[in-house]
């Protein structure tokens, strides 16, 4: 691979990177604003302004200016370098580049970063960027030192309703055009553009608009400063007081990895931040996927119940265990959820075979939704095909032919993962002898449940989700089972032991060691990809 | 140690045979601060002693490693609390050296004024105590009455009359108060006036002198195989002292003794810090005739040190810089340093480890006392039970910084 010369360290790079691609790849950040590794590049913050040496033998390409001499207390006629856009420039073999190590860089970017600030409103304490925010980062990283302007900053628009989802504050923006480019390149939807020049310039909607394309969220996340804010995290949480946990997005069968921030004070999920991952979302979310982390907390089944009244968890399943006694095979059914990880399904499909001894397996999930070609799929499962592997071995049927068979009276007894049976007219699935629901979600099956069994979200323990690409991605626990839930494969176990034909199911490594040697190679779990800083 | 409570059969007393043994603390009257010392007699002469410490432990260590830097000053003050300005100003050196920036001179005058200040509060402590625990209770009201008025300094100074939290990486909280000088010159020539006193009522004391003298030798090689610094080492003869052996802040600049004692008993070290409370009484008058009435107390360096209200309010630039101290905490880089400076018992130690972060690796403290306290055991063995009293006072244990 060719290599340039970063100061003064060989940095590889690929024919047609520019040098800040290079540098980023080779793990240097050059610092910068505008540009984004899966944007267009404008190369218009200037802040990452480099110095590029000469070619050996050729004189420097030097620009005369004016500096200020405190000694004689004048200006006088001085020479220095044209710096280049690093973002911009591409790289050459051999090149020679001063990024930390120049004196005019630095000195550049200090002018860059008292530039931008000098309009800048002290928003910090009331700002949700705090803490995240570039302009913080490199004041003290590069310029640290007060703006020499005394005079009233420009004032322009605060708090203007882009759209359901974007809130605007045109003090706070440094102009960088990544939510416009992003819109343009990436959502599609040229809904955002500039307005007005220098200081007044402006980010603004296209007239008789609202930002309101499937991607909007990503606008605030490529926003590097607070310009953007979602109006759904806006004055939630402070972000130093958040963790991350690496995650997959819920919301499709995409599978886009996942930050999701919590607060560990409380165990409450505040938000969704796209996870860098080239193989499956690359850079993004979509706003429905963003947004899903609410699940963690809405709808959630937190008590057992045996029919309307609720109960503790092992009363619960005592008393499931008692509706499972002696029931023969033909006569119970198991339904699995293409909403829970591989592992629920694992252990669920595991108990029809081995403890009830049922052939009678059923596959539910979501009905389809909306999809595009960006990154939205239409099948709003996280784990459709998770589930079918995890049935592998096992005749299962979709969940419409379970009313048939409960109808004909065949089917007296059914035990189903997840709430999802919508496509099912409720009244035909109402079993004889007992419905025993393992969910995380209130649904049309935990109405009717005779033993409701609390289960755990994927924020809650870690999980294998198999996305349609059939890649296997784990998820990351954030915090501990909310209220009396448990892992849905952890109740499993528990009613296996309970009846008598334990399963062996202790620790989750127990069932991705079960899981192994059958499920095809596409529900092995693999280590999540290395976190990148996305931009 | 034989178990304390051991139940005696009635006919044993009646000709006790066994050596007796009595338990010192940790909550004895004469034992000023919680440490256990168990010591076995025979008649009235101690033939073994076992001194138990880590009743104030507190995790001193540990704490220091979840906040900021700036957060550890709470904790080093309630190390030796008796002199916690000497910890203040020994831990914002060691993460001064570590940071590579020296403070402005105006500082360093200011922290040597209030640490000399801080020291004579120490050893007024430790010797008034001594003597009232040998019955002479109006040289300790005398001493006490001569700490509050450093102790009203301290307030005028720094808010808080003990625990001050006052010094700061790059500087100082504030900057010293108008009338500092003039207060603390004033009140060193009344406390050297309340020391003069205290000499006249007790160096004549034909009891005082027979309780001390010759009572806890430690001789020179003793003291230092101990690992003795401070006043317990040089009242066995050995001149150490980090101030003159190894000069930090203008201690190199200041004219001053260091008062070494000759045999190692209880009085060398009573005396030791008698004429060290007049050393530093000195060394205060020198710092208050050249410190600088006007001029930059803390440095110019925005990492480190927090913008003036004025700017946080009304500048973004001083709000990210109040932000990023606050939330973040002062950035020190990685490595490692060792940086010590000779407070109120002698050569306080820090042991900083940085990764980098806001927030310290390892805070590890060479704490004088704990090494002094180790030699107890040495000094009280083979004395007679009554001078326990006199030798563990002249060491000046402080429970704080011995059990962190």
């Amino acid at each position: 691979m060719p290599t340039f010369k970063l100061d003064n360290r060989e940095i590889p790079f690929q024919p047609g990177d520019t040098i800040i691609r290079a540098a980023h790849r080779a793990g240097i950040d050059i610092p910068h604003y505008c540009w984004h590794p899966g944007l267009s590049v404008a190369a218009n913050c200037r802040m990452c302004l480099v110095e590029v040496m000469p070619p050996p033998g050729r004189p420097a390409l030097n620009l005369a200016v004016l500096a200020w001499d405190a000694e004689k207390q004048a200006y006088v006629d001085q020479k220095k370098p044209k710096l280049q856009p690093a973002c911009q420039m591409t790289v050459t073999e051999g090149l020679d580049v001063r990024s930390d190590s120049s004196e005019h860089v630095e000195r550049a970017r200090s002018a860059v970063q008292e530039l931008l600030l000098l309009n800048h409103p002290v928003d910090c304490p009331i700002c949700d960027q705090a803490g995240e925010c570039r302009l913080q980062d490199y004041w003290l990283e590069h310029q640290h030192a007060k703006k020499r302007m005394n005079d009233e900053p420009v004032h322009k628009p605060k708090a203007v309703v882009f759209g359901p989802t974007i809130v605007y504050d045109a003090e706070r923006c440094i102009v960088c055009t990544r939510c416009v480019r992003f819109c343009d390149e990436v959502a599609k939807d040229p809904v955002l553009d500039v307005r007005q020049r220098g200081n007044l310039n402006e980010i603004t909607v296209a007239p008789g608009r609202q930002l309101d394309h499937p991607y909007t969220l990503m606008t605030e996340y490529v926003c590097p400063v607070g310009a953007l804010t979602a109006t759904d995290f806006r004055f939630k949480a402070r972000v130093w007081f958040l963790r991350s946990a690496r995650t997959v997005c819920q919301g499709c069968a995409t599978g886009c990895n996942a930050f999701l921030d919590y607060d560990p004070r409380n165990d409450t999920a505040y938000r969704h931040r796209p996870r860098e991952n080239a193989a499956v979302n690359g850079y993004w979310m979509c706003d429905e996927g963003m947004l899903d982390y609410r699940r963690v907390h809405q709808y959630r089944v937190l008590k057992a119940k045996t029919g309307k009244e609720e109960t503790t968890l092992s009363a619960a399943l005592d008393r499931a265990a008692d509706t499972l006694k002696g029931v023969s095979g033909e006569n119970v059914a198991v339904v699995l959820s293409a909403q829970h990880s591989s592992e629920d399904n694992f252990a669920m499909a595991r108990f029809a075979r081995d403890v009830l001894g049922t052939t009678n397996v059923f596959l539910s999930g979501k009905p389809p939704g909306e999809g595009d070609s960006i990154l939205r799929n239409a099948d709003k499962n996280p784990n459709q095909r998770g589930m079918a592997g995890a049935a592998a071995g096992l005749p299962a049927k979709p969940i419409q032919d379970l009313p048939g068979l409960l109808e004909s009276g065949q089917v007296k007894t059914v035990v189903a993962l997840g709430a999802d049976a919508r496509d099912v007219p409720p009244p035909s699935l109402v079993p004889s002898s007992g419905l025993v629901v393992l969910a995380t979600h209130a649904g049309t099956l935990t109405e009717r449940a005779t033993v409701l069994l609390p289960a755990s979200s994927w924020a809650e323990s870690d999980g294998t989700f198999v996305n349609a690409k059939g890649l296997a991605q784990e998820s990351e626990q954030a915090f501990g089972p909310l209220g009396d839930s448990r892992p849905a494969w952890k109740l499993v176990a528990g009613l296996s032991v309970r009846l008598g034909k334990d399963l062996g199911f202790r620790k989750l490594a127990d069932v991705r060691k079960a899981m192994t040697p059958e499920p095809p190679q596409s529900l092995r779990p693999i280590a999540p990809p290395s976190v990148g800083g996305a931009s | 140690m034989e178990p304390l409570d051991q139940d005696l059969d009635a006919a044993e007393i009646e000709l006790p045979a066994d050596p007796m043994i009595v338990n010192m603390g940790p909550a004895h009257p004469a034992m000023h601060g919680t440490v256990r010392t168990v010591v076995e007699l025979t008649g009235e002469t101690i033939t073994k002693a076992d001194v138990q410490v880590g009743y104030l432990h507190r995790g001193f260590e540990k704490m220091c490693e979840r906040g900021t830097w700036t957060q550890v000053y709470p904790y080093v003050d309630r190390c030796n609390y008796i002199s916690p300005m000497l910890n203040n100003v020994g831990f914002s050196l060691a993460c001064e050296k570590m940071l590579g920036i020296t403070v402005p001179e105006r500082c360093q005058w200011y922290r040597m004024a209030l640490g000399e200040l801080a020291r004579i509060s120490d050893h007024l402590t430790c010797d008034g105590a001594m003597a009232m625990e040998l019955g002479a209770f109006t040289p300790f009201l005398w001493m006490i009455k001569a700490r509050d008025l450093i102790w009203d300094i301290m307030e005028e100074e720094t808010g808080a009359r003990l625990t001050h939290s006052f010094g700061r990486v790059g500087g100082m909280a504030a900057p010293p108060t108008d009338g500092f000088k003039e207060t603390a010159k004033a009140t060193v020539d009344q406390v050297l006036r309340v020391i003069d006193e205290v000499e006249r009522l007790l160096l004549g004391n034909r009891i005082f002198l027979d309780r001390l003298e010759g009572v806890g030798l430690v001789s020179a090689e003793d003291a230092i195989s101990l690992g003795w610094t401070g006043p317990c080492l040089r009242a066995s003869g050995v001149p150490y002292d980090v101030r003159k052996a190894h000069p930090y802040l203008k201690y190199g600049d200041v004219e001053f003794e260091v008062p070494v004692g000759s045999t190692g008993d209880c009085f060398d070290r009573f005396m030791v810090r008698i004429e060290e409370i007049k050393q530093s009484a000195r060394i205060v008058q020198q710092c208050c005739e050249r410190m600088a009435d006007s001029g930059p107390v803390n440095v110019d360096d925005p990492r480190v040190v927090l913008p003036s209200k004025e700017e946080v309010y009304k500048t973004i630039e001083g709000t990210i810089r109040h932000f990023k101290i606050v939330m973040e905490g002062l950035k020190i880089p990685a490595g490692e340093v060792y940086s010590y400076t000779e407070a109120g018992n002698g050569e306080l130690g820090f042991y900083l480890v940085s990764d980098g972060s806001g927030t310290p690796y390892r805070v590890r403290i060479r704490p004088p006392c704990f090494l002094v306290t180790s030699g107890l055991e040495r000094v009280i063995t083979g004395q007679m039970v009554a001078d326990v009293v006199p030798c563990f006072g002249s060491l000046n244990m402080i429970g704080g910084e011995c059990d962190r």
